[in-house]
């Protein structure tokens, strides 16, 4: 029975508007609506830039989506829940996922698949109605995204599909980076490449994800990780997550990438994993993987809409392409299971974390990851 | 101890010879020389026209080499054997296959891959071993071998690494069958998409090796098997093989075929499989697999070397490509199972021969396939 003196109501926050492709973020005062059946408000703890915010902020003649608020990977404290939600109360410690679990459908119930398909993958709009429940401080309508995760938000409304209830015990800065990134790169490893033990991995890109990606195939038992940036820097930090070999692209002369992989592998990794966004590099990791068996894992979301052109020859040669959204985790059944890896000391994350800003300073974080200056910063609401 | 009067001399016999890329056969004599060391050489029973054979047939410049002897779908005896031959006398009812399986290298060994490392595959003429050709014509000038088998000759040498000793009990057109077209379709079904009961499959082409996967879907359980090809004959034909759907891409106005196969199986099939060789239909196929967990499997070499082009968000959403050549077959260990399973009459295979020559009509087997008028034409080599 619903008490009408409990009942939420609107919340007026600060919020990092987006309201030309690229231009820098404003903060202004939003308004939140309350949430709606089976939808949460959260408030935002804190929260990092994923490239994929980074990719749609840039993104042109994309149909009618600003001004929006960006940012889907965070963490939060439940404020107040609509109508139908049972499984998070106020006060739980809860990350948004971009990708839903209903639970029910089909592809929910189904082992290999993390494509819900009652609430499937949308850039905007809530899952259920389509509409937003954010409004600018003139009552104009301001665009959510991914699902209403829009973290660059002191608070923000999301569906209870696209929420992870997580143990309190995490600090939350770790639990903001397993809503995203961490857990997409560790995912492709773990249920996605299903990387075996002693096997030989290449990942092009050590941004988050492909560091992820590392630190996944070192829990995997992989025997060597080879890593390819054109950022000497990446190696020693990806030393510390599992990277055993360092391929600079600007530093082989005349010689393509995959050659010098072949080369150090006698042939072919056994899985090779894009993590950038770059068709050319999708083909690039396709020609390093191995006669027979080699894997392909495309993580990165190709930031021109290219598509990916394979010599139709290699491919009979027993490879094979995949690609996933969140490295294949299935959100609520998964995250949990990374936040206890990560309690139990397994799973490494602290090594994500490059810089931490207050919510004033969103820009410069933008700046960082553009720069290939950080893997992770830290923006906290609060400060 | 070797006594001089039982080495193998050369033998004299009838082949048809290609003289130049795309012109017809000529019956010829040829000498074919004594097997040499791990090889042995094979009175041909019977061999059948694939289209790959076609493929090559047509190429003017390299890979294409003139004169040469086609074939490498074929049955026959062994005739002699050269030195540290032990896995087959004199007498053995062999299978030759264009895939080696030496059971040795590291690949032969490991469980994920059928391509031979130690005898790779390649487009080189000439024996595996030591580049060679084994074959000249009546003015004693070499004529190149072809994909290590050369069926197209009474007798033909063979590496016994590209050889499988077979149960005599099986007819020999049957096991002719085998040696390529129908082990790449049944073992496409069974060991590169392992497709699972009760699933939904989508053929496109429906030629020896189309028909052959889906009767391996058929074995495997699969619930829907959808057949694409263009000419409407080969539905009746295919409900023999399991088919239980036909889509006929002329006859459905303006949609395409990706948006009626995923309209039959309510959101895309579980398994697509190319059977033909052509670049689009590989992308059609790809379009049609269900994201989430949907498989597309190419078999078909491209008959231009044109390349296959998907799209870069598709793959994210849980979609896998993948190729293979002989259907992931080991060819030793798995066609003496087919072989089995033929006999038990589990596998069925008297369907796909649909006409039978001689020798010398050779060049009417080439023009059957080439009208699409058939599946398998055996051709008799002692008519």
């Amino acid at each position: 029975m619903e008490n009408s003196s409990t009942t939420p109501k609107p919340i007026r926050c600060k919020a990092a508007v987006s309201r030309a492709p690229g231009e820098p973020l404003r903060i202004e005062e939003v308004v939140v609506a309350p949430p709606r059946a089976y939808e949460i408000r959260i408030k935002i703890i804190c929260t990092s830039v994923c490239h994929t915010d980074v990719t749609f902020w840039r993104m042109k003649g994309y149909p009618g989506v600003l001004p929006q608020i960006y940012g889907h990977e965070a963490v939060g404290e439940v404020e107040s829940v609509g109508d139908h939600v049972e499984e998070v109360v106020v006060g739980d410690v809860v990350v948004p996922s971009f990708l839903a679990q209903c639970g029910e459908c089909g592809d929910c119930e189904s082992e290999g698949s993390n494509m819900c398909g009652k609430l499937p993958y949308r850039p905007v709009g809530m899952p259920r109605d389509g509409t937003t429940r954010f409004t600018d401080a003139e009552g104009a309508v301001v665009h959510g995204f991914l699902g209403g995760a829009s973290s660059f938000s002191e608070y923000t409304v999301a569906d209870i599909a696209h929420v992870v209830k997580v143990d309190p015990a995490i600090p939350p800065e770790k639990a903001c980076l397993l809503s995203c990134g961490v857990s997409t790169g560790v995912g492709a490893a773990w249920k996605v490449a299903k990387v075996e033990a002693g096997s030989t991995v290449a990942i092009f890109g050590l941004g988050a994800v492909g560091l992820a990606v590392a630190e996944g195939a070192r829990l995997q038992g992989a025997g060597r990780i080879i890593g390819v940036d054109l950022n000497p820097d990446k190696f020693e930090i990806g030393k510390r997550l599992g990277i055993t070999d360092f391929v600079n692209p600007k530093e082989l002369g005349e010689k393509p990438v995959s050659e010098v992989i072949l080369e150090m592998t006698s042939g072919g990794a056994d899985y090779c994993f894009e993590c950038i966004g770059l068709a050319s590099l999708m083909a690039d990791a396709f020609r390093s993987s191995r006669n027979g068996s080699g894997k392909t894992i495309i993580l990165g979301v190709e930031m021109h809409g290219s598509p990916i052109m394979l010599d139709s020859a290699e491919i009979l040669r027993g490879k094979c392409v995949m690609g996933s959204l969140f490295g294949g985790i299935k959100p609520k059944t998964d995250i949990p299971i990374l936040v206890n890896r990560y309690l139990n000391k397994e799973l490494k994350l602290d090594e994500f974390i490059t810089h931490e800003m207050g919510f004033h300073d969103i820009n410069k974080a933008f700046d960082l990851l553009i720069e290939g200056k950080s893997l992770r910063c830290i923006i906290w609401m609060d400060r | 101890m070797e006594m001089e009067e039982k080495s193998p001399k050369p033998i004299r016999c009838k082949a048809a010879v290609c003289r130049a890329a795309g012109e017809p056969l000529q019956i010829e004599e040829v000498e074919v020389a004594p097997p040499k060391a791990h090889e042995a050489r094979i009175k041909i029973v019977c061999t059948s026209l694939c289209h790959s054979d076609l493929t090559f047939w047509r190429l003017k410049d390299f890979p294409g080499v003139y004169p040469r002897i086609f074939g490498h779908e074929a049955v026959g005896v062994v005739e002699s054997v050269g030195e540290g031959v032990e896995e087959v006398g004199v007498g053995d009812t062999v299978v030759p296959t264009f895939l080696a399986h030496c059971k040795d290298c590291v690949d032969c060994r490991s469980e994920r891959s059928n391509l031979c490392s130690k005898l790779p595959f390649n487009l080189i003429p000439g024996m595996p071993r030591d580049r060679t050709t084994r074959f000249t014509d009546a003015k004693g000038e070499p004529v190149h071998n072809f994909l290590f088998v050369s069926s197209f000759s009474q007798y033909t040498v063979v590496d016994v690494g590209h050889l499988t000793k077979v149960d005599p009990g099986i007819p020999f057109d049957k096991a002719c069958l085998l040696s390529c077209g129908v082990s790449t379709g049944v073992g496409a079904a069974w060991k590169v998409a392992e497709v699972e009961a009760g699933s939904s499959v989508a053929i496109f082409g429906l030629g020896a090796v189309g028909l052959a996967v889906a009767e391996g879907a058929r074995l495997r359980g699969a619930s829907k098997i959808i057949g694409v090809d263009l000419n409407p004959d080969k539905f009746e034909l295919g409900k023999k093989f399991g088919l239980t759907d036909f889509v006929n891409p002329k006859e459905i106005g303006e949609r395409s075929v990706s948006e009626v196969i995923m309209e039959m199986t309510n959101g895309g099939a579980d398994y697509c499989f190319e059977c033909i060789g052509l670049a689009s239909l590989m992308n059609d196929a790809f379009q049609s697999c269900r994201p989430g967990w949907g498989k597309t499997i190419i078999l078909g070499v491209e008959m231009h070397g044109a390349p296959l082009c998907i799209s870069s968000s598709e793959i994210l959403h849980g979609k896998c490509i993948m190729g293979s050549l002989f259907g992931g077959i080991k060819a030793k260990n798995d066609i003496p199972i087919f072989v089995k399973k033929y006999l038990n009459k589990e596998l069925q295979l008297d369907n796909f021969i649909t006409h039978e020559v001689g020798l010398q009509e050779i060049n009417k087997a080439f023009d059957l396939l080439v009208e699409g008028k058939s599946l398998r034409c055996t051709i008799w080599m002692d008519r």
